[in-house]
């Protein structure tokens, strides 16, 4: 190395000592949305599935309908606080499942004999073959509509992702002096795996995990839309666009609240991992 | 390169026959006795049982796997439950009419994210770079069915410049301007989310490679900045072959959201109404059919990468 | 091939290629400006080789880059650069996108990273001969091309035309990369660190090409390298850099075998010679300052041997302690009291 590119290299190497602003306000909003739905019972003005008729299609802005009403006459605002519980959840447990799932798939690829790795890599070869979600859409109608079949369902689409991130990182891994040495020493593979390789790849797996949040409560909100994930009347976001739907051309505004709740919280988690990755270093790539 | 191309093709062999256990397996642990959903609740165990045996039903699994398989082979995907017309010609009508989509959608995908990943790429550090970034942000976040229907809303509906629904005009329509029109909706609605990921992964390629050696050696040759974005450019091809190709076969199997909410008749649209019909032959082929267009279209990016870079054809 | 510029007589009366004044580099970084390279002067004739060495960070590469101007606008560049005659730091853009690879060459350190490697080796030499129209048209330049292949010791021109970079091995590659630097018959060949990626075997027959050529083309030559071997093998001078500075000058052959400065000495000190006792090696004591670190005096003072309380307070100035020869040590060189 000559000393050309001295400075830029040492700041480049450097992992970057703070999380960006950008990252912390979606910390924040996401930090608050939590909270709301969390406190719903206390928030939210009205009962979410109990509408009355004699209000129905209330506008925005209507004396003790803040965000307006439904065709059913129930309180928007109550809906979105009581359905973003469902929503987030069903955002966040598919990953997490998948991200568990997938983490042992790809260390067992990775630290595994090339018999191993070749049948887990392979076996993800063919499902990432399937259109994910054509592939989650025939799951959950296979399953049969309810919001464990939808979470199953995604649960399935994301494992391969993930498994082959935390095989390309473990990979990465394999030649390295430190990994020498506890094999050497007579460290089990188990061992190694646990306390060499899981904190060195887990940057990258929650980097990308955070972000699929984002993309997972759109998806699942998706499949609600479509009658395959959460039923109606539960009040869910995905649900409550497709109740709306029908008011699509009379009255779009209200078609707007959920829409927008499901873009804000997809926003917030796919820039907190944008942020994330930049405070770990970790490079975005193709897959 | 001939070789290449053979090797590529039977390495995709395995993967094919990998996607039809996994959906031969899907149909086996779906809950609900087939054969008793056939005749119904109350036909007799006698029949049932016969029902099975005709079936098949009654054999190990791999020897059902085979059959299953060889049918499968023969382009035989069985009737429709609700239509009562063979799967295969129902499927492959509406994949055409989604192949239309998901190409315009691609392209506008294409154009857009180059656009959005070159300036911010290019452009880092100033105004025209952060808002590339925001938009692209954006556009990856988007819910595809509440955009669909409030372009509907507003571009459809209240300017009245595009069709909301369908592939044709049903009483004047057909020929190339009215599926144009048509397809500007629904190709821009599905484009959103490929084109933020394209603008991405087309920005972090090309900061790699504007950061590799060469560029600046050349720059130590005299070339011009125009020159040297072109052998630049030149190099995100074979990373730009590989993104095009998993956007394409996401839009594929992804423009099912669209589909609905546009009521174009494509892959998607059928597979939700066959949801609600449970008519599960017809999810099955339009899952098959699918995962071997995706199948089809990675050989093909991977000859075309090899034709780019001698690297990958060693 | 370690003549002093005395025993060339010929080559002393030719022109300056190039001529470095009061060369200073700096670099923004966030929250102020790093000086990679401080008040660095030299110059090369034709037929001549100046070696600048030094560790890494010492401000030799960075020095390489300021003259071809290739430093973006993080850079500040301030003294005087001229080559043959013009004086780069004032050009244009164009005009200096002219002169590179053309008048003033440069021969990277990894040949593997420094070509395209989606393009044939021949493609992309042809391309720089059309860009300086060194050649008439492309087929002049397809000739010419594997003419240069030819020249510097390529043994199938043809296939090395039609390869791949990676088709070839990485002695193979500093060649192509040495033709594409010498393909415009340049007045200067700056050389950063051209044998370092290399194995040693082959390092020989590259340093070897290079004398072979620069007799033959009578180009200046500046070589930049940490490696003393190299530069005993290929200098006619001698610039010795520390922490940006140039610390010692001289012609070659004098300043490596009696040198002036403390630092040089212990670079000298550092190296195995067959004449090496078991033990006798020293290794410099504390390590080589960052780039841009800076001394209220002497940046060696700390790990010198010679240091006295003056020379962490005052920086030493570089002055002539011989005919030729300069040095930025008081102690080693004192001057008569004023």
């Amino acid at each position: 190395m000559t000393a050309i590119a001295l400075p830029a290299v040492r700041t480049k190497r450097r992992r970057s000592r703070r999380l960006p602003v950008s990252a912390r306000i979606a910390a924040g909003v996401i930090g608050l949305v939590v909270v709301a739905v969390l406190l719903a019972p206390v928030l939210a003005p009205h009962n979410p599935t109990q509408g009355q008729l004699g209000e129905r299609l209330a506008g925005i802005g209507t004396a003790g309908h803040l965000l307006g009403t439904d065709g059913q006459g129930r309180d928007i605002l109550s809906r979105l606080l009581y359905g973003g519980r469902l929503s987030l959840l069903s955002g966040l447990i598919p990953v997490l499942v998948a991200a568990v799932i997938g983490t042992l798939l790809g260390l067992l690829a990775g630290l595994g004999n090339r018999f191993t790795n070749g049948a887990v890599m392979r076996t993800l070869d063919v499902f990432y073959a399937f259109p994910a979600v054509l592939l989650a859409i025939a799951i959950a109608a296979a399953l049969g509509s309810g919001a464990s079949n939808a979470i199953v369902a995604l649960s399935v689409i994301l494992i391969p992702p993930i498994a082959r991130i935390a095989e390309t990182e473990t990979a990465r891994l394999r030649g390295a002096d430190f990994m020498e040495a506890a094999r050497a020493s007579g460290a089990r593979t188990s061992s190694i795996a646990i306390r060499q390789v899981l904190p060195n790849i887990a940057p990258a797996i929650v980097v990308y995990c955070t972000a699929l949040i984002g993309l997972c409560i759109v998806y699942s909100a998706g499949l609600s839309y479509l009658g395959l994930g959460i039923a109606p009347p539960a009040p869910e976001w995905g649900v409550m666009i497709s109740d709306l739907q029908q008011y699509t051309f009379t009255k779009p505004e209200l078609l707007l609240m959920p829409a927008l709740a499901i873009l804000v919280a997809s926003v917030a988690f796919n820039v907190l991992g944008d942020g994330l990755g930049s405070y770990f270093n970790v490079r975005q790539e193709v897959r | 390169m001939t070789l290449y191309l053979l090797k590529r093709l039977g390495s995709a062999i395995p993967i094919l026959i990998g996607v039809s256990i996994v959906v031969f397996i899907t149909i086996k642990i779906i809950p609900g006795d087939p054969v008793a959903s056939l005749l119904g609740p109350t036909s007799s165990p006698q029949a049932r049982a016969e029902l099975t045996a005709r079936l098949g039903l009654d054999q190990p699994l791999p020897i059902q796997y085979l059959s299953w398989g060889a049918h499968l082979f023969q382009g035989d995907l069985g009737d429709s439950i609700a239509k009562h017309v063979p799967v295969l010609s129902l499927v492959l009508d509406a994949f055409g009419n989604t192949l239309v989509l998901a190409t315009f959608a691609a392209v506008v995908a294409f154009v857009l994210g180059i656009l959005l990943g070159g300036v911010s790429a290019l452009r880092r550090g100033r105004v025209s770079a952060a808002i590339s970034n925001a938009i692209s942000l954006f556009s990856i976040s988007v819910p595809q069915y509440s955009i669909g229907l409030l372009l509907i809303i507003y571009l459809a509906t209240g300017a009245g410049l595009f069709p909301t629904a369908g592939m044709y005009d049903p009483i004047n329509g057909g020929g190339w301007g009215d599926l144009f029109l048509h397809l500007v909706l629904p190709g821009v609605t599905a484009a959103l989310v490929p084109a933020g990921i394209i603008a991405r992964m087309f920005r972090s390629c090309v900061i790699d490679v504007m950061s590799m050696d060469f560029i600046d050696a050349m720059r130590s040759r005299g070339l011009s900045e125009l020159r040297i974005l072109k052998h630049a450019f030149h190099n995100t091809l074979p990373t730009l072959m590989t993104i095009a190709g998993l956007q394409l076969g996401y839009l594929l199997g992804g423009v099912i959201f669209v589909e609905t909410v546009f009521s174009w008749p494509g892959l998607g649209l059928l597979v939700y109404q066959s949801i609600t019909q449970r008519d599960l032959p017809v999810i099955q082929a339009g899952v098959i059919v699918s995962a071997l267009a995706f199948v089809v279209i990675n050989v093909v990016v991977d000859v075309l990468q090899a034709a780019i870079d001698p690297r990958v054809r060693a | 091939m370690s003549q002093t510029v005395q025993e060339i007589p010929a080559r002393v009366a030719s022109a300056e290629a190039l001529r470095v004044d009061d060369l200073a580099v700096s670099f923004a970084v966030h929250g102020g400006q790093v000086h990679a390279v401080r008040s660095v002067s030299f110059h090369v004739r034709a037929g001549q080789t100046l070696v600048l060495l030094g560790e890494s960070g010492s401000g030799k590469s960075v020095t390489a880059r300021a003259i071809m101007r290739l430093h973006g606008r993080r850079a500040k560049v301030t003294g005087r650069v001229e080559l043959s005659g013009r004086e780069v730091l004032a050009l244009s853009d164009p005009d200096v996108r002219a002169l590179r690879g053309s008048r003033i060459a440069l021969v990277p350190q990894d040949p593997t990273a420094a070509l395209d490697p989606l393009r044939r080796v021949g493609a992309q030499i042809t391309e720089v001969l059309l860009l300086h129209r060194a050649a008439p048209d492309k087929k002049a330049a397809q000739a010419r091309t594997r003419e240069l292949l030819r020249a510097v010791g390529i043994p199938d021109p043809e296939r090395a035309y039609r390869s791949f970079p990676h088709e070839m091995s990485g002695g193979m590659r500093q060649r192509v990369v040495i033709a594409m630097g010498i393909s415009c018959d340049p007045d200067v060949i700056i050389a950063d660190e051209p044998t370092t990626a290399l194995d040693v075997t082959v390092q020989a027959q590259i340093l070897d090409l290079f004398a072979e050529l620069q007799g033959r083309l009578n180009t200046a030559l500046l070589m930049v390298t940490h490696d003393v071997h190299v530069a005993a093998d290929v200098a006619d001078l001698v610039a010795v850099m520390y922490a940006g500075r140039i610390v010692e000058t001289g012609p070659a052959a004098d300043v490596l075998k009696t040198p002036r400065h403390p630092y040089t000495q212990a670079l000298l000190d550092a190296l195995p010679t067959p004449q090496t006792a078991r033990g006798e090696l020293h290794a410099i004591a504390g390590s080589p300052p960052v780039a841009g670190q800076e001394f209220p005096g002497c940046a060696f003072a700390d790990r010198c041997t010679h240091a006295l309380d003056t020379c962490r307070t005052a920086e030493p100035r570089l002055v002539e302690v011989a005919p030729g020869r300069r040095a930025a040590c008081p102690v080693l060189n004192p001057t008569e009291a004023p």
